[in-house]
């Protein structure tokens, strides 16, 4: 909305035809809201991508093709030779080739479906942090608009967007949108989250208090740490593939090397006390606090990092959340 | 400091301490809504009271949206000396009348309780309870606390000053013909002041009239006595004086100024130890847009005028100290009321301009530790948005039924038919608001640069009304306590 210059004052009739009215004309110019902002993505996208050298580029490029190349002139033989021994064997051959080339295409595609969420929720989280300090209703429109979609196929939010649907109509400021909209949308997916978050806690707990080896700590620890990962994705409707997941994993893991020093010294009183008795109980016992309270906090790092919101409105979760129970439940055992 | 001052001091600060000691059962929050006449209080009180008792649309009040609101309801008020506010026959005229309550002639109390159940621990234990105190009153009054920390010689020069600039010197031209012949040394009559106050108090009203919206205008009893119609407290005027002027016994400075002392230490002070001097919260409703309907010349008086008033009140932070003795208000939200009567794309220039306007205040106000907002509401929302294409231009416009008798664009509306209005562009750079020539205001030519006209309220048929940003409003102003 740049005025340039003042206009003067007006009047109109109701009966006035270019009187529109946005009950019935909203919805377009949301549509081009929506339409733009789409168009805006790789100027948004690209500062945030690392630059690569294009002799690198060349590198792996080369080098994929060389590997497809390889695979496809193997492939290729293969049926040739499947063939030669006989006719039927080189059809099941070239049907099992094609299954196969449309699996990986369709793997593929879902992969970049998956990123593709993923990256939106990053963006909508980036623009939701600047609504927050600009105030400005317009884009507050537009990460409400873009939340209601993105949940839009998510049955246990149907209230909350219904009330969002409501309220976007009425005169509220961008900031007092985006928390709005934490509030209506989010509570549901933060105690889901922080439940799953809670029970992998405890799980890999009780796990390594009865594991008995040191190596098998770890194994665990990593393979709830990675199922975590992906189910607080999916609770948060990230859904990630393969391709996704590892994006995530660094995500979280360059969380974690960020906030891990603050985040020790919030909680670390809570551990200290938890720890000494558990391990007056048990050197096991002890161990598995200290585990899970490590799961926990890349769980923590899993919803501060696929959270489409940041917690504005809502309170953080602490590890006192996700991992209190440990403590007790350890303590009076 | 003198020793009339330290006794209203010692008064504050024994009531604040009975307060203290009944909120610790009780809790309370004492609202202070202030703003000059026509800035809105009734309606602001009538719609929160609504709001609250009837359940409205709050999305932003959390004690509401949460579900922790148990309910609210009126209870008899604590000042038996008070008339109660008179909330159902406002909310009749609002919701049945469709006609806005009249202006407040008198003072009027109301008490609210507020039952909801907190988050903290104390939730655990079951509902609390939350008592709100809100005083209603005549505008015009509170600009007479500026008068306070001023002497009559001081009030004098800069009232005369005042009154000789701009289109005040035109509405004033009577009163100056008297000024000058009346010599401060002349011997004291009662002809003499009571002409003398009668012409002050003709230029005053007329100085406020719609058209030219000016507010800095104290006395506000001379606008509007109450009950003190007649009283000698009412009969004085300034004179021409220097600040620092020297009064001789008998003469006619002498009998103006112990007049003047009378109604700022019987009428003033009083008002203000009443009903100000122990607020929680604040918040100062400015009527924005009459001044800027009116020009520069206005909106550069309110700023004036609310400077003056607003120095009578303590913001800042509170020890715990202070809340036995003398509690500060350490909420403050200036609004900038009728945001209705404008499209809401326009609200954030309108918000720059009200920034402008209490800017000292409100530095002032944060400076101390109080927690201070700027916000374009309104109480009732009388209007619809929508938007009018025309030559290749969009034009947003606000949709509502004019009340009989305003005039936009040539046209004189019946107050029975619908009009879309776009009420002009506010000025980008809010220091041209009150610049002179800043912009052409109604004042000076009958077609200015904006034109806001005033709308009926709203049709309602379920006994709720709409409004813009109050939800936002009661969060600030309560949202802790009732957290």
């Amino acid at each position: 909305m740049a005025s340039m210059q003042t206009r003067p004052p007006a009047a109109f009739r109701l009966d006035d035809e270019s009187l529109v009215f946005p009950e019935t004309g909203e919805d377009e110019a949301f549509l081009l809201d929506e339409v733009e902002m789409v168009g805006n993505l790789p100027v948004v996208s690209t500062p945030v991508k690392p630059r690569r050298s294009p002799l690198k580029v060349l590198f792996w490029a080369s080098l994929g093709s060389l590997v497809s190349l390889g695979i496809g002139l193997a492939i290729a033989n293969l049926i040739e030779d499947l063939f030669a021994r006989y006719a039927w064997l080189g059809w099941v051959g070239a049907a099992l080739a094609a299954v196969f080339v449309l699996t990986c295409a369709v793997l593929l595609a879902r992969e970049a479906i998956a990123l593709r969420r993923l990256a939106k929720i990053d963006e909508l989280r980036a623009q939701a942090d600047a609504v927050l300090v600009s105030d400005s209703r317009t884009d507050g429109l537009r990460v409400v608009g873009d939340l209601l979609s993105f949940y839009a196929s998510r049955p246990a939010t149907a209230r909350g967007r219904a009330a969002l649907e409501r309220e976007r109509r009425e005169i509220i400021d961008g900031a007092d949108l985006v928390r709005l909209a934490e509030r209506e949308l989010m509570p549901l997916l933060d105690a889901e989250a922080q439940r799953t978050v809670a029970a992998a806690a405890k799980r890999v707990s009780l796990v390594t208090a009865v594991a008995p080896r040191a190596i098998l700590d770890v194994a665990v620890v990593a393979a709830v740490a990675v199922r975590l990962i992906r189910q607080i994705a999916t609770v948060y409707g990230g859904r990630p593939g393969t391709f996704g997941f590892l994006r995530l994993l660094r995500h979280v893991l360059t969380h974690l090397a960020l906030t891990g020093g603050m985040a020790a010294g919030e909680g670390m009183l809570d551990q200290l006390v938890g720890h000494g008795i558990a391990a007056k109980v048990s050197a096991r016992l002890g161990e598995g606090v200290i585990n899970g309270v490590l799961t926990a906090r890349i769980g923590l790092a899993a919803i501060a990092v696929c959270r489409p919101l940041p917690f504005a409105a809502q309170r953080q979760p602490t590890l006192r959340d996700v991992a209190g129970g440990l403590f007790e439940r350890k303590a009076k055992d | 400091m003198n020793l009339s001052n330290l006794a209203q001091d010692a008064r504050i600060a024994a009531a604040s301490l009975r307060d203290a000691a009944v909120g610790t059962v009780n809790p309370t929050v004492r609202l202070g809504v202030a703003g000059l006449s026509r800035a809105g209080k009734t309606v602001f009180i009538t719609a929160l009271v609504n709001a609250l008792t009837k359940g409205a649309r709050l999305p932003l009040f959390r004690v509401h949206a949460d579900g922790r609101l148990i309910g609210a309801h009126l209870s008899p008020q604590p000042d038996d000396a008070v008339p109660r506010f008179a909330i159902e026959e406002h909310l009749l005229a609002i919701l049945d009348e469709r006609v806005w309550p009249e202006s407040t002639r008198r003072i009027s109390e109301l008490r609210l309780v507020l039952d909801f159940q907190s988050e903290s621990l104390l939730g655990r234990l079951g509902p609390s309870r939350l008592t709100l105190d809100i005083v209603d009153y005549p505008g015009e009054w509170l600009l007479d606390l500026g008068l306070m920390g001023k002497t009559y010689a001081q009030w004098s020069s800069e009232a005369v000053a005042l009154s000789r600039t701009g289109t005040r010197a035109r509405f004033a031209a009577d009163w100056h013909k008297v000024l000058e012949t009346n010599a401060p040394s002349d011997p004291e009559s009662e002809a003499i002041v009571r002409n003398s106050a009668e012409l002050f108090t003709d230029y005053l009203r007329a100085s406020r009239t719609a058209r030219h919206a000016l507010s800095a205008l104290p006395p506000g009893r001379f606008l509007m006595p109450g009950d003190l119609e007649g009283s000698p407290m009412l009969t004085f005027a300034p004179l021409d004086v220097a600040a620092d002027a020297e009064t001789e016994p008998g003469t006619l400075h002498a009998m103006m100024e112990r007049r003047y002392d009378a109604y700022v230490s019987h009428v003033v002070k009083p008002f203000f130890r009443e009903h100000f001097a122990r607020l929680d919260r604040q918040i100062v409703l400015v009527d924005t847009l009459a001044a800027l309907d009116a020009g520069p010349e206005a909106v550069a008086d309110l700023e004036l005028a609310l400077t003056d008033v607003l120095t009578a009140f303590r913001h800042g932070g509170n020890t715990w100290l202070s809340t036995l003795f003398r509690p500060r208000v350490d909420r403050i939200l200036f609004a900038a009321t009728k945001a209705d009567m404008l499209h809401h794309t326009s609200h954030d220039r309108l918000e720059a301009i009200l920034e402008r306007l209490v800017s000292k205040a409100r530095q002032r106000a944060a400076f101390a530790g109080a927690e201070v907002d700027v916000r374009a509401i309104a109480a009732v929302r009388a209007t619809r948005e929508a938007s009018v294409r025309r030559g290749g231009q969009e034009l947003p416009v606000i949709v509502g039924t004019p009340e009989p008798g305003e005039r936009a664009g040539g046209q004189v509306f019946s107050g029975e038919e619908e009009v879309a209005i776009f009420p002009g562009d506010l000025p980008e750079d809010p220091a041209r608001a009150l610049a002179p020539e800043g912009y052409r205001g109604r004042g000076d030519t009958e077609d200015g640069d904006l034109r806001f006209v005033r709308f009926r309220p709203p049709a309602s048929d379920d006994g709720r009304l709409p409004h813009i940003r109050m939800d936002r409003v009661l969060e600030f102003l309560l949202g802790d306590k009732l957290a």
